[in-house]
């Protein structure tokens, strides 16, 4: 390689930590006799991709080996390498991957922490070359940022948990009552808890037109609910997308390093779906961390045996059973399966993704079996009501979501097509994937970021786009983590191009998830329509789930009807559905309060409030602002008189 | 140099991403339009929040003053000369009877502010304000064409502001023809639209502590002349405001006085009745007629109350024109049927 820089004079004097700088080995102990450093040399000098060679590295330097046997590809995190005092052992595949045969790589052997960062250490050394001492050290393995010594993963963690930090700081300072979907769902959940505990029938049958497993999130978000209110529901998701993110940080650096990882996990803690999501009170947190626990299995099992995959098939598919979108997804996970077969190449690679593919259809199978018909599925996710928002519009609006970490993402898989690690220290390093794998690798799960929005294009519905781009993101986070950490550069060259991508990352994910996160607040109609309702009423209400949830200690979820669709069979004998049978519903003074809100259902509202004009059954009793970032509006309230 | 030159490719490609970036609507004007609707705030021209939407967000619930509509006393009711300009003549009238009104009238031009502080001291000191509002300069028609909405807006949104309960009766006597808005100069059809356009202005400003009074002068001395026609329907009423006076001539019943237009208005609606003014000229008769208002009004299920004229305007209709009047409205006073607490109807 033609990069490769020998270490710097004296380096193969090895040193412990605690040795003194002028404790050197023994003239017989060093290998074949080392040139002169030129006059006025200064040491150390770390940045040897800029130093020529000296001399011939594969002469004189014994690289640290991995502790551990079944890694061929030297990929992994390694253990903590011999204590001091001992000799490391000679990796077989040492000479290729000095020879380059199997490239660099990102990371590297195990090493402890030493005491490379002693800015003298080596000048000193070398120094003392001439005064032997009686004693003999052990070799020192070179201890960086470009593998994963003790001390980076452990600063790796803090910093991770900074990034934690701001992510959960970035979500808790959204407010606001519940979100229609919030409300629908928790308080589904605790009919469906009703049911499952006591047999109680179901009000209706959510299965048949929730996006997610009615039994599954809904559930657990009624647990909670009731203990801790909707607050501690979206604490919940909080804490899913908590650790979405450190299984993200985890699954990266498992494929690449620690750098790549505290990026991966920078950029996407900030991005606006993966904020919003962290206190938003639906299935989408939930199906996030199962698809990022099911990442982060495939990944950890790459170097093991085959049918360990399977341990990802659960989470996979319990996923899918949380929120069915997820599914979109599936496919990814069993070409990264493929990928990161690292024992394994050509078509028992694919068999990895196969078994995977297999042990998924198989779950899903049984799941139908017990959960039966779940028509929600073709509903909300497969066969959606086609809108007309336009794909030009999707794209950039997913641009503007999530354009800074896909482009980063891009650019890692790029840098990482063409050349596998940084050459930070190539004389320390192992085997690496190929040019194949890793353009896959990249491919892949770059390529995940285009699934939501062109699932959705072909729907040509935005809805809930904003959050499933970051079900993409997810994927693609490690390859933007992994640009970010070329982006600045070897040791760190450029940390402010890195903190620019991150700021500014943060910055649009700040400012848009406070954008997105802004529903009326609903605290006042709420409390009015308390004073109106009663346990024998009906009501019209536009998002009814909204009034129904909070107002569920004295009314049914029966008692509301929303303003999507209806069916009417009016007093004049007729049957009207549509607008017509909302006007017509209203005329006959079929309901005891009405609110409406503007905006969601506009024909129906349009038909409604006709109705209402000069209408003898309602009198309007509170009209009650609300903002919004799209703008203001109000709650107006009718009751029957 | 070649680190140098990748460390230089490296800034421009951010340099070029953050630009391309902040042309988005993140960041633009619209995007901190939005950022300041979803603050509470409305964006102003300057980009700087207003307090508009704060002060909505107050959480106080608009006063829902259907209680006040059919209350389970009858209202004590009357309309004072010198009130609103001092709560005096109020304190002074109910020492005078004995009892509290709970319902006091005033008049107001069109063109008047809302009296805020007036509304807020009638009902602090226990009665609800009860407003004629009386478009003298301008013609009905042009009210319905909405060529004064910006007054009506802005008395609506006062009302709403204020928060609390007040009767309003618009153009009242619409059936007599001695008003500039009576039938000599105006046709019940532009009443009419004149009413819709008012109340569907209060009601898009939000202003629902209205309790809407659709007040006809009694139809005998104008037989001819129907009401069903000024009728705007009962979507926009909610009380029948009866006017009508016991004069030494005409009839001095409540059964001749107010049946006929009662009965008359029941052919079209059901809306409880208030007698929005009422008084007795003086004479021999006064305590007699003061003693046939409070029963008739006390028997009559569907009238929630009356508002005495209490002024020495043309003739004497106050309630000590006589000791003897005054000693009966006082005895009248105390029955049980009379007095809302109108904080707990």
């Amino acid at each position: 390689m033609s990069d490769w820089r020998p270490p710097r004079p004296g380096a193969h004097e090895q040193r412990g930590r605690s040795q003194p700088s002028w404790a050197v080995n023994a003239p017989d102990d060093r290998p074949a006799p080392e040139p002169e450093p030129e006059p006025g040399y200064q040491a150390p000098q770390y940045a040897y991709e800029e130093a020529p060679p000296a001399y011939s590295y594969a002469e004189t330097f014994t690289p640290p080996s991995p502790s551990y046997t079944d890694d061929p590809y030297g990929e992994s995190t390694p253990g903590p390498g011999p204590s001091a005092g001992q000799e490391y052992p000679r990796a077989p595949y040492y000479d290729q991957a000095v020879n380059g045969a199997y490239g660099t790589h990102e990371q590297a052997a195990p090493v402890d922490t030493y005491a490379l960062d002693e800015p003298d250490a080596g000048y000193a050394a070398y120094e003392a070359e001439s005064v032997p001492p009686g004693y003999v050290l052990p070799d020192v393995p070179e201890s960086a940022w470009s593998f994963d010594a003790r001390r980076s993963v452990r600063l790796g963690r803090i910093l991770l948990a900074c990034v934690l930090l701001v992510q959960a700081v970035l979500s808790l300072r959204l407010r606001g009552t519940a979100f229609e979907d919030e409300a629908l769902y928790i308080a589904s959940g605790h009919y469906e808890l009703a049911n499952l505990l006591h047999g109680t029938p179901l009000p209706v049958d959510f299965n048949g037109y929730f996006s997610g497993y009615p039994k599954l999130y809904p559930v657990l978000a009624a647990v909670v609910d009731t203990h801790f209110g909707l607050t501690g529901v979206r604490v919940v998701s909080l804490a899913f997308m908590l650790g979405t993110t450190g299984l993200l940080y985890a699954t990266t650096q498992r494929m690449f390093n620690v750098r790549a990882a505290l990026g991966a996990a920078a950029l996407f803690s900030v991005v606006q779906s993966t904020v919003f999501l962290g206190y938003f009170a639906t299935f989408d947190a939930p199906a996030l961390f199962l698809l990022s626990l099911s990442a982060w299995v495939v990944v950890r099992t790459g170097r093991t045996h085959t049918l360990a995959v399977l341990l990802a098939a659960p989470p996979a598919v319990l996923a899918f059973g949380t929120k069915y979108a997820s599914g979109l997804f599936l496919p990814t996970l069993v070409l990264l399966a493929v990928i990161t077969a690292y024992r394994h190449r050509g078509w028992r690679a694919l068999a990895r993704g196969v078994v995977l593919g297999i042990g998924c259809a198989v779950l899903l199978g049984a799941g139908s079996l017990v959960t039966g018909h779940i028509g929600g599925i073709s509903q909300t996710t497969t066969n959606r009501a086609h809108g007309t928002d336009t794909a030009m519009q999707m794209l950039r609006d997913c641009a503007n979501w999530g354009g800074l970490l896909a482009l980063a993402a891009v650019g890692g898989s790029i840098a990482y097509g063409m050349r596998a690690r940084m050459g930070e220290m190539p004389w320390v390093g192992s085997a690496t994937p190929g040019p194949l794998r890793r353009i896959s690798l990249g491919v892949v799960l770059t390529g995940s970021t285009l699934l939501a929005p062109l699932y959705q294009i072909h729907l040509g519905t935005e809805t809930s786009l904003f959050k499933h781009v970051g079900f993409g993101l997810l994927f693609a986070a490690p390859m933007a983590g992994l640009g970010l950490a070329r982006l600045v550069g070897p040791h760190f060259r450029n940390p402010q191009l890195g903190i620019m991508l991150y700021v500014g990352t943060l910055t649009f994910g700040m400012v848009q998830a406070h954008d997105e996160y802004s529903f009326p607040d609903s605290t006042n109609m709420v409390a009015y329509m308390r004073t109106v309702v009663n346990d024998k009423g009906t009501y019209l209400a536009e998002e009814s789930e909204v009034p129904a949830y909070y107002l569920q200690d004295v009314t049914t979820w029966n008692q509301w009807q929303n303003t999507f669709n209806l069916d009417y069979d009016a007093k004049d004998g007729k049957h009207y559905s549509g607008p017509a049978a909302f006007h017509a519903a209203v005329m006959d003074g079929r309901y005891n309060a009405i609110v409406l809100r503007g905006g969601v259902t506009p024909d129906n509202d349009q038909a409604v409030m006709d109705a209402l004009k000069g209408n003898p059954h309602y009198r309007l009793v509170a009209v009650l602002p609300f903002t919004t970032t799209i703008g203001s509006g109000d709650y107006r309230i009718w009751v029957k008189q | 140099m070649t680190s140098r030159i990748r460390s230089l490719a490296a800034a421009a490609a951010v340099g070029l991403l953050l630009t391309v970036t902040a042309g988005c609507s993140t960041f633009s004007s619209s995007g901190r339009e939005k950022y300041q609707h979803a603050e509470g705030g409305q964006p102003s021209v300057s980009g700087t929040p207003t307090d508009g939407a704060k002060a909505s967000a107050k959480p106080v619930l608009p006063y829902d003053i259907r209680p006040l509509l059919k209350p389970e006393k009858k209202y004590f009711g009357v309309s004072l000369p010198g009130f609103p300009a001092s709560m005096q003549p109020l304190q002074k009238y109910a020492s005078l009877v004995g009892k509290k009104p709970d319902l006091v009238e005033s008049y107001a031009a069109w063109g008047d502010q809302f009296e805020s502080q007036q509304v807020q001291d009638t009902w602090d000191y226990g009665a609800l304000s009860f407003i004629a509002w009386e478009p003298m300069k301008e013609s009905l028609a042009d009210i319905a064409a909405g060529k004064d909405d910006a007054y009506i807006h802005q008395y609506a949104q006062s009302v709403k502001e204020l928060n609390l309960p007040v009767a309003i009766s618009f153009a009242h006597e619409m059936n007599g023809f001695w008003y500039p808005w009576g039938t000599k100069k105006a046709t019940p059809q532009q009443f009419v639209s004149a009413w819709k356009h008012v109340h569907d202005v209060f009601a898009d400003e939000g202003a629902t502590q209205v309790i809407w009074v659709w007040s006809p002068n009694v139809i005998a001395p104008m037989k001819s002349v129907r009401l069903k026609p000024f009728w705007p329907g009962d979507g926009y009423v909610d009380w029948v405001g009866v006017i009508g006076y016991y004069a030494l001539n005409g009839p001095h019943t409540y059964k001749t006085l107010y049946d006929p237009t009662m009965d008359e208005v029941r052919g079209f609606t059901k809306k409880p009745f208030v007698i929005a003014e009422t008084a007795s000229e003086g004479g021999q008769r006064k305590p007699a007629d003061i003693d046939d208002l409070f029963r008739g009004t006390a028997k009559r299920s569907d009238v929630v109350g009356f508002v005495w004229f209490d002024y020495n305007k043309e003739t004497d209709w106050r309630v000590d024109s006589s000791s003897t009047a005054a000693a009966e409205f006082r005895r009248q006073a105390a029955g049980k049927p009379y007095g809302v607490d109108v904080r707990k109807p």
